[in-house]
């Protein structure tokens, strides 16, 4: 698994937010992404999945079935392809049901064609298996309904990353609205997805303390350039970091 | 007796359609306001093929409606993916353009004179009305049948994921243009089959039945009865054909020199009832409709779970 | 030389579509929605007319002004009628198109229950037939087109030279910061609402003048208008008048080389052309 871009490259009115010579995702399990405000990770995050279009540059997936230019894709297309991400910003779909949701992301796209509507059952049942097996890991007020709170909705969200089964999950500031037992329950469904070999993932977070807990890997990034890479332990005794970032 | 079975009959027909925007708009979120266009192609390619051409009846109607579907998969292609007032506009246009052109192509369409007369398809039997009516019939049920199954489906359920949130559901891998171009052109289609259906009901065809009212009227009836409840577009169409054209044409005691503002007078309590119900009751007369899983009452706001500053 | 033909008719005969487009744009700019009603405003403009024109005996000279300052008090009253109630309430922006909907058939059938369906005719002044370099034009078209130019000038210098424009472009972004500096939301809105009011009655007056005045010349032209403002982009007044012109001369150019009827279809499928190929993003 390896997600690559090259001389990547993101401008908007003349200003450059994304200036990235090389960087690869996905090879250690669990990344870590860091860096201050206004450093380009959303960007870069948008750009990975296709969903901001590169000024210039490359970006390659390799799901170890060959390496694909991810370039030409559309958006759902990336996604159909193993990569995913979750959205910073809460997003929902505001009629359907937490069940619905997660039954949506858990379809595979080729059964929900025209014929659909004659079907008999809706949903398989290891979808549903899966879907309530999820349901039941959270506290949500209401099972049976919709996801109420601002805390249900930006988890709802991560859990439909999960049960859509990415090769790569790119997981945008998934602690922003979430309490810290949920965060953490997450974060360990996570971290044993990633152990079983089911997928890899890539966090970008301002709370360190999670990074230097579960990542395997950091990448620092500043300015719009990735300045330093290596384990935790490295990042964190680094100068260039602790000069720009925790502003020691 | 027989203009009441034509005016059920034409109820029909609206029910139909009101049926097909619901699908449109009320699951895709689609605004199609180019419905007597796409209906319209049904129609006068129904008369065209079969009266100029002289194509058999149901092959004319298969063949108007595959016309009305390749329109609404160009349109599709161009428009689908802009704003809804883009095509909004653009479906209009299309009507006007179909209006339009009805009068100009005089040689095949026969121009303002009109072109017929088209006759009913059993032609032989006594109360062939009557048949034709319960065949309408079977079709709109069997309509509204298929869009029930459709709301419940997998498919209608990705169709409303994108209603709601276009880039979200793309982002979960799905093909969102080419699930709203399929729904668009099959149900475009749709409404070219009940425009070629209403062919025979009106036997003689003039530019008039083209007139965007058509359109609006169909719109009406979907958000008063309920754009999201799935009888909604029928309940729509009993509260403003069914009760205007129907009841007040038929039974009211309007004195002979009043007969001619009738019309114009139901036109005004259409638009009336809209402005009432888009201000008062947004949803319609049903309002939004209730799958399985979902609680009757609206879900009451509960205060946030405590939530660690982001 | 059919160019040249079809430029100067196209002018003349779009002078109404100008003012339309400009009025039109300025609402859907201000409140983000199309305001299919709109074509009521010109159809009433034409009306009020004939009040002062048939009815109370006025020169036709004199009845434009009366009629359109009717025409935005008209506006006016149904903003703050039924638009902004409706606005307040959250209503989207495909409901407030529904509702302008209702609103026009309210308004348009109303019409037609008090006045009657048939057409009306405004007494002409005394018209000249006039010759330049040949081109051939009434003086009536003339004054018109004169009219048009003065009060899409004035409507122009008002919306980029005065405090209005800076803030309708204030309350159309960010109607909260906008209050915050100091503009008063109400009294712009209905400012707004009256000059588009205007610029459709008096281009109902003109509309109604060329040739007659019905209660269906509104919704007649409310398609083009639409169209003219979605593909000059958002609210952008000046782009809105230069597609409106475009839109005219071609009209024109198309009328002079085949049958008039094909210019419509030829137009609109420009239009969706356009839409299509610019990427019109609205809204």
């Amino acid at each position: 698994m390896k997600l690559e871009a090259a001389n990547l490259t993101k401008s908007y009115h003349q200003h450059e937010v994304v200036n990235i010579e090389k960087v690869a995702f996905g090879a250690k399990g669990l990344e870590g992404l860091i860096g201050p405000n206004g450093a380009g990770k959303s960007t870069l995050m948008g750009l990975l999945t296709r969903r901001i279009a590169p000024t210039s540059g490359q970006i390659k997936l390799d799901t170890g079935q060959g390496a694909r230019s991810l370039n030409p894709l559309k958006s759902h297309e990336v996604a159909r392809i193993g990569l995913i991400k979750t959205n910073q910003r809460i997003q929902g779909f505001d009629s359907l049901t937490i069940r619905d949701s997660l039954r949506l992301a858990a379809s595979d796209p080729k059964t929900e064609g025209f014929m659909s509507i004659f079907a008999g059952e809706r949903d398989a049942e290891d979808i549903e298996e899966r879907v309530s097996r999820l349901i039941e890991a959270f506290p949500f007020t209401d099972r049976n309904g919709y996801a109420r709170s601002g805390g249900e909705k930006k988890l709802l969200d991560i859990l439909r990353c999960l049960i859509a089964e990415p090769k790569l999950l790119l997981m945008d500031e998934p602690t922003a609205g979430l309490p810290d037992d949920i965060t953490r329950t997450v974060m360990e469904m996570v971290r044993e997805k990633v152990a079983g070999g089911e997928m890899r993932v890539v966090v970008v977070e301002h709370d360190l303390p999670l990074i230097w807990e579960y990542c395997d890997y950091v990448h620092f990034l500043s300015e719009g350039s990735i300045l330093f890479e290596g384990a935790p332990e490295e990042v964190k005794a680094n100068r260039v970091v602790a000069e720009k970032y925790m502003g020691v | 007796m027989d203009y009441l079975i034509f005016s059920f009959s034409l109820m029909l027909i609206y029910i139909g359609l009101a049926q097909l925007l619901h699908i449109q708009f009320g699951l895709a979120g689609i605004p199609n306001f180019g419905v007597v266009g796409f209906w319209g192609l049904g129609l006068y390619g129904t008369g065209v093929l079969y009266v100029t051409y002289s194509f058999p009846l149901l092959a004319a109607i298969a063949a108007a409606s595959l016309i009305s579907a390749a329109v609404a998969w160009v349109l599709a292609y161009l428009v689908l993916q802009r704003s809804g007032q883009s095509i909004l506009a653009a479906t209009l246009a299309l009507a006007a353009i179909v209006a339009t052109l009805v009068v100009t192509e005089k040689d095949i369409t026969g121009g303002v004179q009109g072109i017929g007369t088209i006759g009913f398809p059993f032609s032989e039997m006594a109360n062939r009305n009557v048949i034709y009516f319960g065949f309408l019939l079977a079709v709109v049920i069997g309509l509204i049948w298929v869009s029930a199954r459709l709301r419940d489906s997998r498919l209608g359920r990705q169709l409303i994921a994108i209603r709601d949130n276009e880039e979200l559901a793309a982002s979960l891998g799905k093909d969102t243009a080419a699930a709203k171009r399929m729904t668009f052109v099959v149900t475009c289609a749709l409404m070219g089959v009940l425009g070629g259906l209403s062919a025979p009901l009106h036997q003689f065809l003039v530019p008039y039945h083209l007139a965007p009212s058509l359109t609006f009227a169909v719109w009406i009836a979907l958000v008063l009865g309920g754009k999201g409840h799935n009888l909604g577009a029928m309940i729509g169409v009993f509260a403003t054909f069914g009760l205007f054209d129907i009841l007040i044409e038929t039974y009211a005691p309007v004195p002979q020199d009043y007969a001619l503002m009738v019309p114009n007078f139901k036109l005004f309590c259409y638009g009336a009832l809209l402005v009432l119900i888009i201000m008062y009751r947004p949803t319609g007369i049903l309002g939004e409709d209730a799958p399985h899983e979902r609680p009757k009452a609206a879900p009451t706001p509960v205060p946030d779970t405590p939530v660690k500053e982001g | 030389m059919l160019l040249v033909d079809a430029i100067f008719i196209g002018l003349l005969e779009a002078s109404p579509l100008i003012l339309a487009a400009m009025g039109f744009t300025l609402i859907f700019y201000l409140n983000g929605f199309m305001n299919i009603a709109y074509a009521e405003t010109i159809t009433f403009g034409a009306y009020f007319a004939i009040l002062f024109n048939v009815v109370l005996g006025l020169h036709f000279y004199m009845a434009i002004v009366p009629s359109m300052l009717f025409s935005g008090v008209m506006s006016v009253i149904v903003y703050l009628g039924i638009f902004r109630p409706a606005l307040n309430r959250g209503v989207g922006p495909t409901e407030m198109i529904i509702l302008s909907v209702g609103v026009s058939f309210m308004l348009r059938y109303g019409l037609i229950l008090i006045v009657g369906p048939e057409n009306l005719f405004l007494n002409e002044p005394n018209v000249t037939y006039m010759q330049f370099m040949g081109l051939g034009a009434t003086n009536l078209q003339l004054i018109a087109l004169a009219l048009v130019v003065l009060t899409a000038g004035t409507l122009y210098w008002m919306i980029y030279n005065t405090g209005l424009g800076e803030q309708m472009r204030g309350l159309a972004n960010n109607h909260d910061l906008a209050m915050a500096s100091g503009i008063d939301p109400h009294r712009t809105s209905m400012v707004i609402w009256f000059i588009a009011g205007c610029a459709g009655g008096l281009s109902g007056v003109f509309s109604g003048v060329f040739a007659q005045v019905t209660p269906y010349m509104g919704w007649n032209v409310i398609l083009i208008t639409m169209l003219v403002t979605i593909v000059a982009g958002i609210g952008s007044v000046r782009g809105a008048a230069l597609a409106a012109i475009v839109a005219g001369i071609l009209t024109a150019f198309i009328t002079l080389v085949s049958k008039p009827l094909y210019s419509e279809v030829a137009l609109l499928l420009a239009f969706i052309g356009v839409l299509t190929f610019r990427g019109a993003r609205t809204a």
